[in-house]
This record gives structure tokens, sequence and C-alpha cells, in this order.
């Protein structure tokens, strides 16, 4: 069993408290990053001087790895501080961020349960549903288009649209987009002004890690919550701790099939109903159910749990470990939705007095249903260790405590940390020094992020400036960079889909892949060139910035200058000459008309340095 | 535009330098190089997006069951002309009326039917379905690729920075993978904007002189593709032989798909999509959601096929969709999500005029789960044939990890 005792709240008592609940539920055993502090006591010695480097090219190098680009004048604060201490302050993430804080309160969906979102901001399909029965609109042919996002645009569907918006409206419900406006609105925000630079860098690189999709209808209205229960409040935690917030979210229970996956008929339950079982009904109503009824075993969790989430591709187990991990999580399952969900709800309050349910092995944790009557209960061995016939919910946990220190785990995490924050091809010795450390932690993520900042590796000159920026990134980091404010992200978030990174609609559990081959190709760097020149020139909506202020109010004489200016401040701490040999023909052309006004100059100057290759580096 | 422009050619690593020349004889250039022919072959693949209804689109004619499970969606075949009903095809199965613009293709032999067509696997979520058709794997989520991407990789050759190109706001799942891939919905924004009056000139050169090699030949090919397709090449462009293709999406990616074939940039696979299937309500007859949908997508395949004119020696074009619609209606006029459906197969070289596969007939004990078109053809023993003859993919199991099928013969040997 894991080391961290878990407290499972009585049924009723979790039922009972949760609609009274101000903030939304959280997996039970979770800390919130901000009270938590560093784990380490002992002083922490980043070596970037036995590496070469320069106290401002360190201070760029971590910047541009554990955050999102230095702002303005950050460089030189991050010295002052000392870098250890930056690093420091990072790992324990527990900065104030009262102006961002107070812009989050202007997305109201942040603040709502899991349910709550799934109930404010239906699907289009079950609005029309609803908009129907209360006789707003009547079934024909147009009609049916309108849950179809795609379907062609006529005046009758714009019509019958707008009608069921406004009875929706009034009825308090929102919009699925507006759902994702707020999902990619708090993304951006928190990655631009956020003082926990490091816990949004890692938010990213978990959810990446742990991937669902906006793309899959059924978990799309629960990737919000996702992220916020299930990856940030465990991004800089433990993985045994993220692992089940995941497994038991109802973002992946959906994405990869888990909740639906059950026992299969021959196999004995931890539960049998003593009513007579679907399958044996007989007649219509027998097929009804038996069409009804989960499908059988599902091993898509299962697989990907393995081959992505822990021990990684060819890790040496087999197909029937995948089958025995499948059958370890039958009746990981969700709440229903609707008047099910009503009445299952009273069920498990019965069952929380000690009713049939309870006793049965059901259990609740906030969307999270274990459903006993479709979890398979013989004996099961998994990766060489027997877990006991006759268990419920215990198994899947067990299966995530084995998953968690195992070393193929350490070494495919390893990887793809060093992956993230060194290079593409990270150096074994680093990999297995990682892998080390979180074998030592027992899967702690700050210790093995704190070896990696400790590591000559990581200061190599080789490894300054080596990855290529995800278009996320590279947006994030211009805004940063030019210290920006974005009052509205969606256009910023529509130039990062153009340049290949449609957050969070990756559809491939996979996540996108972490390379410079992926980020880059033909069309996308096109995108990534557009996107500099239109965001200086003030093109790109919702975003506010002051070139001239940038530059200290200095107006510069030419574009010789104005470009030594603003490199020195959008590439703070890299070695200008070469960039300036290269950029210099790019911006000062013979053939350019002598009058171009200077404010256009200067956007001209700044949107070339922001397409250019040394600023997709990081 | 700047009066020299250099060209990188990568095959051969051959440095061009050109003097006033236009686009089009850059693309020659480019082309002779990398393919003595100067023309590619070219797989284009159109995705119908929520399940095509397969029987409401080619619906076996002399099938009692039809009539009495689908009392207001099933259709006769014409008797007489004046009568708007489905179109026979003489093989036992006729159309839907909206397909219409394809029966001379039909006629011709160069369209041909896969029918009871789809995916092994069960399951009736489009997004999971969609999902395994892409990555061609039924069953298995994980797989980082999609089928086209893979395609593309198995081709065996250099390609152009155009060799694979999605006609869709992102990436479709079908090209995830390895293989460089474009997604655009209007090749007039493949262009540096705000122009400078260098065009993408400043950034050619800073791009072609930094030490990172991805940026670097990424930058490379970018450019040479600009080169190939200016803003005046797409501005041009008229449809040929008359062709004039719906205002509709489906439309607008089949025309630009044949500017790209018609340019010689050197595309080979092509996607594009067609939404709006999920016929769950009032699907109609010669009218409704489903007529619409159908006269959509046959007008653009129609006009695409007549604009290609002599180009259509090169292009074979396919249709799919993740699964089939109950062989019953349901009560709201339409049909739920099922199982197996129809795709076409459009090629001068196709074994058309037929429709291919094993149709199981619609009676109780034939239909999957008591209620669907059962599928007799696995999608990938067709895609299989067409990148196989088509595109020259001779290792189906690389094309499709884990399968163990045969093709289905649909293309007729050269």
């Amino acid at each position: 069993m894991r080391a961290t005792a878990k407290v499972l709240l009585p049924i009723a008592a979790l039922s009972l408290a949760l609609p009274h609940l101000g903030s939304p539920a959280s997996p039970a055993g979770t800390a919130e990053p901000r009270q938590s502090i560093s784990p380490s006591s002992s002083s922490i010695h980043l070596p970037w001087k036995q590496a070469g480097l320069t106290d401002r090219e360190a201070a760029a190098h971590l910047l541009n790895r554990f955050a999102y680009g230095p702002r303005p004048g950050e460089i030189d604060a991050v010295v002052k501080m000392g870098l250890d201490r930056w690093f420091e302050r990072q790992l324990a993430a527990g900065l104030p961020d009262g102006p961002l804080d107070a812009r989050l309160k202007e997305l109201p969906a942040l603040r709502m349960t899991a349910a709550e979102i799934a109930r404010t901001y239906p699907p289009p399909g079950r609005l029309l549903v609803e908009a129907r029965r209360a006789g707003v609109v009547t079934w024909d042919g147009e009609t049916a288009d309108l849950s179809d996002a795609a379907g062609p645009e006529t005046d009758a569907r714009r019509e019958m649209r707008d009608a069921v918006q406004a009875w929706a409206a009034k009825q308090g419900y929102r919009t699925q987009k507006e759902l994702g406006a707020q999902l990619v609105a708090q993304k951006l925000w928190r990655a631009v002004e956020s003082e926990n630079q490091l816990a949004e860098v890692m938010t990213d690189f978990w959810f990446n890690h742990f991937n669902v999709s906006l793309t899959d209808n059924q978990s799309r209205s629960h990737v919000l919550s996702y992220e916020r229960d299930a990856i940030r409040p465990n991004a800089l935690g433990s993985v045994r701790t993220l692992l089940e917030a995941t497994a038991k979210h109802p973002a992946m229970l959906l994405y990869l099939d888990n909740a639906q996956s059950a026992a299969t008929d021959d196999a004995p339950r931890t539960f049998t109903p003593r009513r007579k079982p679907m399958q044996e009904m007989d007649g219509q109503m027998g097929e009804i159910m038996r069409r009804l009824r989960p499908q059988g075993l599902n091993e898509n969790y299962a697989r990907e749990l393995l081959e992505l989430h822990t021990l990684g591709v060819d890790a040496g187990y087999t197909q029937q470990d995948v089958i025995e991990v499948a059958r370890a999580f039958t009746g990981w399952s969700l709440l229903p939705t609707g008047a099910r969900r009503e009445a299952m709800e009273r069920r498990l309050d019965q069952a929380g007095r000690r009713g049939a349910m309870g006793r049965a092995g059901f259990e609740r944790e906030g969307e999270f249903l274990f459903r006993a009557d479709q979890h398979d209960a013989a004996a099961k061995t998994v990766l060489g260790t027997k877990l006991a016939a006759g268990r419920g919910m215990e198994d899947g946990e067990q299966v995530l405590d084995l998953l968690a220190i195992h070393p193929a785990t350490a070494r495919h995490l390893a990887t793809k940390i060093a992956v993230r924050f060194v290079s593409d091809t990270p150096p074994k010795a680093l990999v297995d020094r990682l892998a080390a450390v979180y074998l030592q932690s027992r899967g702690e993520i700050r210790p093995v992020l704190r070896a990696l900042a400790e590591s000559p590796e990581f200061w190599s000159r080789d490894a300054v400036a080596a990855k290529i920026k995800s278009p996320f990134e590279l947006a994030a980091s211009s805004l940063r960079g030019l210290g920006a404010e974005v009052d509205d992200p969606r256009d910023t978030v529509r130039w990062v889909s153009d340049m290949g990174q449609r957050l969070y609609a990756y559809q491939a559990p996979t996540g996108f892949p972490d390379r410079a081959e992926a980020w880059v190709n033909t069309g996308s760097l096109l995108s990534r060139m557009n996107f500099g020149l239109q965001l200086a020139a003030g093109r790109v909506r919702g975003v506010d910035l002051d070139l001239a202020a940038l530059n200290g109010g200095r107006e510069p004489a030419g574009r010789r200058e104005a470009l030594n200016d603003y490199a020195a401040r959008l590439l703070p701490g890299r070695d200008l000459k070469p960039a300036l040999a290269l950029l210099e023909p790019a911006v000062a052309d013979p053939e350019l008309p002598k009058k171009v006004d200077r404010s256009t100059a200067v956007e001209q100057v700044v949107g070339v340095i922001l397409g250019s290759p040394e600023f997709q580096r990081r | 535009m700047s009066t020299t422009r250099r060209l990188f050619l990568k095959a051969g690593g051959v440095a061009l330098f050109t003097l006033g020349a236009g686009p089009q004889f850059l693309a020659r250039a480019a082309g002779a190089v990398l393919n003595p022919s100067g023309r590619r072959k070219v797989l284009v693949t159109i995705f119908q997006r929520g399940a095509m209804d397969g029987l409401a689109a080619v619906a076996p004619v002399d099938e009692p069951a039809l009539r009495s499970l689908r009392p207001r969606l099933a259709m006769t075949a014409a008797r007489s002309a004046e009568e708007s009903a489905l179109l026979d095809l003489g093989v036992g199965f006729g159309v839907h009326p909206s397909f219409a613009p394809l029966l001379p293709f039909w006629k011709e032999g160069r369209l041909g039917i896969v029918h009871a067509v789809g995916s092994p696997d069960s399951t009736r979520s489009h997004f999971d379905a969609q999902d395994y058709m892409e990555t061609g794997t039924p069953g298995r989520k994980g797989t980082p690729s999609g089928w086209l991407n893979r395609a593309v990789g198995l081709l065996g050759h250099e390609g152009s920075p155009f060799r694979a190109v999605a006609l869709t706001p992102a990436l479709p799942r079908s090209f995830y993978g390895d293989e460089p891939a474009i997604a655009v919905t209007d090749l007039a924004d493949f262009r540096v904007s705000p122009s400078s009056p260098k065009e993408g000139g400043g950034f050619e050169a800073l791009y072609r002189q930094t030490n990172q090699p991805v940026l670097r030949q990424t930058a490379d090919e970018t450019f040479r593709a600009m080169s190939m397709l200016t803003p005046e090449t797409v501005a041009r462009y008229r449809p040929a032989n008359g062709a004039v293709y719906p205002a509709t999406p489906l439309g607008q990616a089949l025309r630009q798909i044949a500017l790209l074939v018609k340019s010689d940039v050197g595309l080979e696979v092509a996607f594009a999509e067609s939404a709006g299937w999920d016929t769950h309500v009032q699907q109609g007859t010669v009218n409704g959601t489903f007529a619409r949908q159908s006269r959509d997508l046959a007008q653009s395949i129609q006009a695409f096929w007549t604009d290609l004119g002599a180009r259509q020696d090169d292009v074979l074009l396919t249709t799919m969709t993740e699964f089939g619609r109950t062989v019953k209606e349901n009560g709201s006029g339409g049909t739920d999500h099922g199982h197996g459906s129809c795709l076409f197969v459009l090629g001068n070289r196709v074994d058309g005029g037929k429709v291919h596969g094993t149709f199981p007939g619609l009676t109780p004990d034939a239909l999957f789960e008591g209620r669907d078109l059962p599928v007799t053809t696995d999608f990938r023993s067709v895609f299989c044939e067409l990148a196989g003859k088509h595109l020259g993919i001779q290792d189906d199991a690389a094309l499709f990890p884990g399968w163990t099928g045969r093709r289905l013969p649909l293309l007729k040997t050269a």
C-alpha cells in the first residue's frame, strides 16, 4: 500500500458536504501548492559558473526553461536576488499572485465544482433537447442542424439558434464555447502573469503527459476541472498522487473509456445484485438492458496507463499485463448525469448509512464512483505481483502503487523531464541520475527538478537555447518579453492554434510531441514569423503593448539603433553580436522607402526579432 | 518581389540561381529535379464526419426489410424519369438522387463503391471511431501517428513541402506523425504578413544562417514552398473545363486541392472533410439534411474531377466515414449510430461501375447486434489497396501495424 494514509469520508458526509463547498472538491490527500514548502532543508547550488556562463546568461537560461521567458528587467532582478534563491522560491511555489488572482475572478467556471460546470455549460445537443421540451423550438430538419456546429449557415438556422440561445441564457445556461474560452484564458493569463512560473510550466508538462482532449465530446466539459483539480495542485507533488487524481477524474475516465469498462460476464464481481442479472433477462427488456450495460472489459486506459503514463513503451510488460490492469480498474467510473444521477445519489446516501451499497463496496469521491457491481473480483497478477481475489477499489490503487515507483516509470519520466528542460536528446548520464533521484524519493517531483537544476548537463553551453519553443511558449514569452497586457486572450490563442498547437485539443493520449521537428513545419513556421510581425504591429487583438515604454520611453534614432535597443531587451542574456550581424540586413534594407514613420519602423524591427530564429529558441 | 531568388533543392543538394524567373518556372524546375515526369500520384481523401448513412446513400433496391424498417426514409428505384427517387445503378443498388452529379463517372467505369465497409471495432462513439479510422488501428487509442502520415513516410522518396496537405483548420489525426504535413484552410494565407517591402526576404536570410538545423531546413522548405505558391498563383486560379465548385467548405477545399495538383508543387496526399452527417433527426428523403449533405459532396467531387481534366490520371479520390447508421429509423425521422457504411472511390484506374465488397442483406440474422449493417470489409483492406496500387506503398504491415488482413481488389493493374 502507499505510504500516505488516505481518508475515505463516509459517503453520506461527502454528498452532504459537497454542494456547500465553495471551492471545488479535490482528491483526498492532495496539498495546495501555495501552502507547501520545499521539502529540502539544505540550500540549492546551481553550477552555472562552473559551466562558464555569466550571471546574466544563467538567469536567462533559468527563465527560459523554468519560466515562460524573462519579463522586462527580470534578468537583473534574478541576478540580484540570486539564482539559487529564485529557483528555491519557484520550487516552493508559494509566491503571492494578487493581480493574477483578481483577473482570474473574471472566469466563473474556475470557481464551480465539476458537477456545476457540467450543469451550467451543457453540450449544444442537450440544450436543444431541453429547449424542445420547453416548447422553444419544434423539431425539423433545420433544428437538427443546430447541434452540428459545422452544418451550413442559413437564416432559419440562425434564427433558431438565437431563439435557443436566448432561452438558454434565461435558464442560466452558458455555452461550451464560453467554457473553452475560460479554459484557454486562464492558461495564458497564468503563463504570462503568474509569479509561480515553475508551477505553471509543470502544470503544462503534466497535463500534456496525462493528456485529455477537448476534441472528445464526452470529456470536453470536464477538461477545466481536470487541470484545476487533478493536475495543477499536484504539479510539483508526487507522481502517485497525480496518477490517482487523473485515474479518478471524469475527463480521463471518459477520454480513455474506463468509465465503461466492466468485468466480463464470466468473472465474479465484488458485488452482485440479488435481482436477476440483466444479461439473463428475457424478451425486449433484456435486449435493451444488454445494450445499455457497459460493453465488458475496455483496455484503453490500462494500456495507456502503462505505455504513456508510467512504464513507457517497450518496458517489458505484456498484453496479459494490460488485461490484468484493465481488470483491476473495472468499476472505476463516474456518477451518471441527469435523472439517473439523483437516483444514484439517493441510493449512495443510503449506502452512507451503511446500507447495501456501502457494504457492497461502492465508493464515491466527488464525481468519481467505484461501482462494485462492475468490478472483477477474481485474483489478478500485475507485473508479477499477485492481487488477491474478493477485493474492490483497492485493486486499482495497488496497481498505481506498483507503477508509481517502478524503475521503468522512473526512467520514462526522467527522460521526459530531461527532454522538456534540457534538450531533445538529453545525455544518458543525466537521465540515469534523475531516475535514481526519482526512485530514492519514491516519485516526488521536486527532488527530481532540483537534481536537474543542479546538474552540469542543464548548464552546459550545448543546452543553452537548444530547445525550440512550443507555439504556446512562443506566445507567452513574446508577451512577457514585451511587457504586454493581455486583456482578451482569444486572438492570441487563435494564433497559437495557427502555429500548430490547439490548446487542450491534442486528440491522441500521447500529448503533443516535445521536440523541434514536431513543432516546426512549413505551415507553422510561417505562422510564427507572422505572429511576431502582427503582434509587434499591434494587430493581435486584446493585447495591450507599448513599445516606446519598453525602451524606457526613448525613441531610437534609426533602424540600426532600434535593432540594438530592442534586441537587447527581447533577447537578454544572449551574446547579441552574432544575432545582430544577422538581423541587421533583415531590417536595414536600402530598397526600403526612405520615409517610413518611426513607429512603423520600430514595429517592423520588433516583429523581425520576435519572428527570428533566435527568438524561437529557449 | 526581389528580382533574384535563390532556390535550394534538397534532392541532390543542388542550388539553382535563376534570374527574373516566375514561380511557375521555378515550380517546374523543382519538379524536374524531384521527379523526371514533373508529376506526382496524388491520393485525395475526404472524411465524412458524423457517420454517413450508407443505406441512404447506396440502397439495395430489392430489399423489403428496408422498406419496413424505414417507413419514412426508404426510397424506391425510379420507375420513370420524372419520379425523383433512387437512381438505379443496375446492379441491385440505387444511389440517392443527390449523387446524380457522380453518375456519369459510374457509367464511365471510374467510380466504384464499397459497401458494408467500416471498422472491426464496434464503438458507436464518433470520437473513438474517427480516431480509430484515422490512426488505422481500431481499438488502440495510443497510436501516435495517423495512417496518412505513415503513408507519406513509406513513399520512399524525398518530397516537397507540399507533399501532405490538409485543407482543414487543424492538423487531422490522419496526419499526426513524424512526416511534415501542412494544415491550411486558405492557400492565400501562405505568405509573410504584413508584407514588408522585402516579402519574406528578411526572414529568408535570417533563417538561412541560423545554426539550429531544424529551423534552417524548415525555413528553406517554407520559402521554397512560398516561391512555388505565390499569392498571385492562388489569386489567379480559375477552375478549368467549366467546373463550378459549391461555395461550401468542402467545395473550397477541393478547389484548392485541384490548384495544388495542377501547380505541380509536389502534392501526394491531400485531406479534406465534410461535416454534418450525424442525421439523428429528420434525415429526409429527396430533400432534407441527408440530401443537402450528399448534394454538397457530389457536386464538390464532380467539380473537382472536371477541373482536373488531363490530371485525372494522377489522382485517386476516396471518401470515408467513421461508421454507418441503424437500419431502422428512429422516432425523430432519423437514424442512430450504427456500424457498416459505404464509401466511394474515384479514379481512372478504378474498377468502377461496381459495388465491391460483400453486401450481407438486411434480414434480422444478417444484422450486426440485431440492428446494424455489419462490416464485411475492413476499411484497411480498401486503404491498403489504394495506397499500394496508386502510391506504390507495398508494406501493408507498416501502414497498418497489427493488421494481417488482405487488400480488396479495387484498382486495375496498369
